[in-house]
Parts: structure tokens; C-alpha cells; sequence
């Protein structure tokens, strides 16, 4: 639901960088979005296109990449994936629990960020 | 000796790795240490449009009777509705209209945390924007997250909307006085919270008549 403001974010990113760059066209751009996160990576590049017209950047390629998620158990030290998770509408969730000791102490290590990590540009 | 250069474009990559999601939780860092520094218990209140954010927001805080050590920054699109009805409680009140966005974000928060003369204040109550799905992904910095669904949104609200129940750490059930005539089965309800959030309070109020409201004061820990 929020697809459309973090889309704005990144669109400002990207003509910042590629102007500070003197890029003359952004040819492509590289997103990483989070499992555990609520986007949606199709309406981000959805949004993204749109926003990206009447600039250096229309018609530029958006790649989005999912992150797996994994967790790390404060009390047991496990790391690791979060396979364990019951059922597949529960999927884009944090397990409540850590899979290997049942223990509640546990955080997202990854899966929660919406990384802009590279963008290709033609002088 | 002539060289002959090719003058195609020059193509290169920027290397960016800048996450757009990470600034919202730096900003929510800070918030809670600075309510930490003024020992302000900070409780994001969430729920869709209708739930009765508002009207348990109320109840509390006319349970508290604390006057002005309770604050509310109340999140809304357009109106001072909302901070109009809670105002009339006594508490500190200032409304944060968020225009077009679903939710609150922890700028706005710090931006009205920096309008707002807090000392004495002991609670603060933040009510966000009716809507279950973005401000789960947008902590603002507070101590303790509500999540307040109500029967009147029908028999399949929590297992439609498992994340930010999850993200919660207390759900409520308000309107449970209007479970009969909306047919709505509570202890499903409430098998649905076990199984989303087993391990946070599950507590059923009618915030108009005040049934519930000390079960949720005990459960944020906010002395009475």
C-alpha cells in the first residue's frame, strides 16, 4: 500500500545519483526488497516505470531481487533461515519462535530492507 | 600516427546499497531515546478506520486521570476530529494530518514531539492512521504497539491482516457488544489472535461503556 511513496523515494535516488553523475540516461536500476517486508515488488516497479517518464530514467530497466529472510536467536545462537514458519499464507512473516530451541529471543537479521543497490547509467 | 576513438556512450554502474526502508527505523531509534531521556511511556495505537482508536484512546485516559501528564499526537489525512474528541479528555493533544500517506512515520513523529512542550507528560499516545497494513512496517519509535480490531470489520480481519497483529504487542477486540447482532463469533476471533500472536494479550472491550479498559491499562503497564 505504502508501494507508491517508497517508489518516489527511490526514484529521487536514482535521478540524484545519476545527476550528480552527469549520467545522460539511466539505462537500468537494481532493488533488493526483503521477504519479511509489505512490498509488493511488482507494484514497485510499476511505480517506478511511471515516475520514471519525462525523465533521464524512462524506459529504464528495474530489476528487483527478493531477500531471503534469516533470524538470529539471541538465546540459542542460531542463525539461519526461518523454514519452520507453519503455514504458506504466514510465509512473509517473522516466525514467532526459533526454529532449533523454541525460544522467544529472536530478531530479523535480514528480510526487512528495501535496498536501491546499483544503477547502470550512459554518459 | 591518426587514432580513431569509437564514440559510443560511456556506460557505468553507481553503486547506491542505500536502504530506503532504514532511515524510518533510524528516526524511530532516536524518538525512543529521547522519550527514554523525558521517561515518557510511548503506545502506538493502530487499527483500521473505525475500529474505535479514538474512543479507547478516550477511555483510558479518563481512566488514567493523569490530566496533562498524558499526551496523544493524533495521526489523521485532513481532520482535527479525532484530536478535538480526545482533547475533551483533558490530555495534551496535537493532530499530525498526514495529507495523503496511510500511515504516521517517525519523522512526523519527532516533528510533532519537537511542537509539543512534554515536560511532566508521562504518556504519550500516538494514534495512527486507520489502516491495517502500512504503519506495521513503519515503527515510530513508541514502547508498545495496540492493534485494535473490532467485530463490526467481520469474522476474517486478523487472518486477512497477520502482520501487523503480529507486530503487535497487545491486541484489542473492541464492540464485542455488537458480536450478536453482526454474527460474529468472538472465540474464533480469538483462536485466530492465538494463532497469529500466542504469546501478547488478547483483550475484548467496549470502549464506549468502559468494559476492558483496565484489563489494557494493566497490560501496557501504565499506572493507574
Amino acid at each position: 500500500m505504502h508501494e507508491f511513496s517508497i517508489s518516489s523515494e527511490i526514484v529521487r535516488s536514482v535521478l540524484d545519483a545519476a545527476g550528480k553523475n552527469k549520467g545522460k540516461k539511466v539505462l537500468s536500476i537494481q532493488l533488493e526488497i526483503g521477504e519479511l517486508t509489505h512490498l509488493n515488488g511488482e507494484q514497485v516497479a510499476f511505480w517506478v516505470h511511471e515516475l520514471f517518464k519525462g525523465s533521464v530514467a524512462e524506459g529504464a530497466e528495474v530489476k528487483i531481487k527478493t531477500t531471503k529472510a534469516r533470524i538470529h536467536c539471541k538465546a540459542c545462537g542460531y542463525r539461519g533461515g526461518m523454514e519452520s514458519d507453519q503455514e504458506d499464507s504466514f510465509r512473509h512473516l517473522m516466525p514467532l519462535t526459533c526454529p532449533r530451541c523454541n525460544g522467544i529471543q529472536i530478531r530479523a537479521v535480514k528480510g526487512r530492507e528495501c535496498i536501491l543497490r546499483r544503477i547502470q547509467v550512459a554518459r | 600516427m591518426k587514432i580513431i576513438k569509437t564514440k559510443g556512450p560511456e556506460i557505468f554502474d553507481i553503486e547506491l546499497g542505500k536502504d530506503l526502508l532504514a532511515k524510518n527505523k533510524k528516526l524511530a531509534k532516536e524518538n525512543r531515546k529521547r522519550f527514554n531521556r523525558s521517561d515518557i511511556l510511548a503506545i502506538d495505537i493502530m487499527g483500521s478506520i473505525g475500529s474505535g482508536k479514538t474512543s479507547l484512546i478516550k477511555a483510558i485516559i479518563k481512566r488514567l486521570g493523569m490530566g496533562k501528564k498524558v499526551a496523544v499526537i493524533a495521526g489523521d489525512l485532513t481532520t482535527t476530529i479525532d484530536a478535538e474528541r480526545i482533547e475533551a479528555e483533558g490530555a495534551l493533544v496535537i493532530q499530525v494530518n498526514t495529507g495523503k500517506e496511510c500511515h504516521l512515520d517517525a519523522n512526523l513523529i519527532r516533528r510533532a514531539a519537537d511542537s509539543m512542550n512534554l515536560d511532566g507528560v508521562k504518556v504519550l499516545f500516538i494514534e495512527n492512521v486507520g489502516n491495517l497494513i502500512c504503519p506495521g512496517e513503519f515503527p515510530l519509535g513508541a514502547h508498545k504497539r495496540l492493534v485494535v480490531t473490532s467485530v463490526t470489520e467481520g469474522p476474517y480481519t486478523l487472518l486477512k491482516h497477520p502482520y501487523i497483529f503480529r507486530e503487535a504487542d497487545v491486541i484489542v477486540l473492541n464492540k464485542i457488544d455488537l458480536a450478536k447482532p453482526m454474527r460474529v463469533s468472538i472465540p474464533q476471533l480469538e483462536k485466530d489472535a492465538q494463532k497469529i500472536n500466542s504469546q501478547i494479550p488478547f483483550i475484548k472491550t467496549n470502549a464506549l461503556s468502559g468494559i476492558g479498559i483496565s484489563k489494557i491499562i494493566n497490560a501496557l503497564g501504565l499506572k493507574t
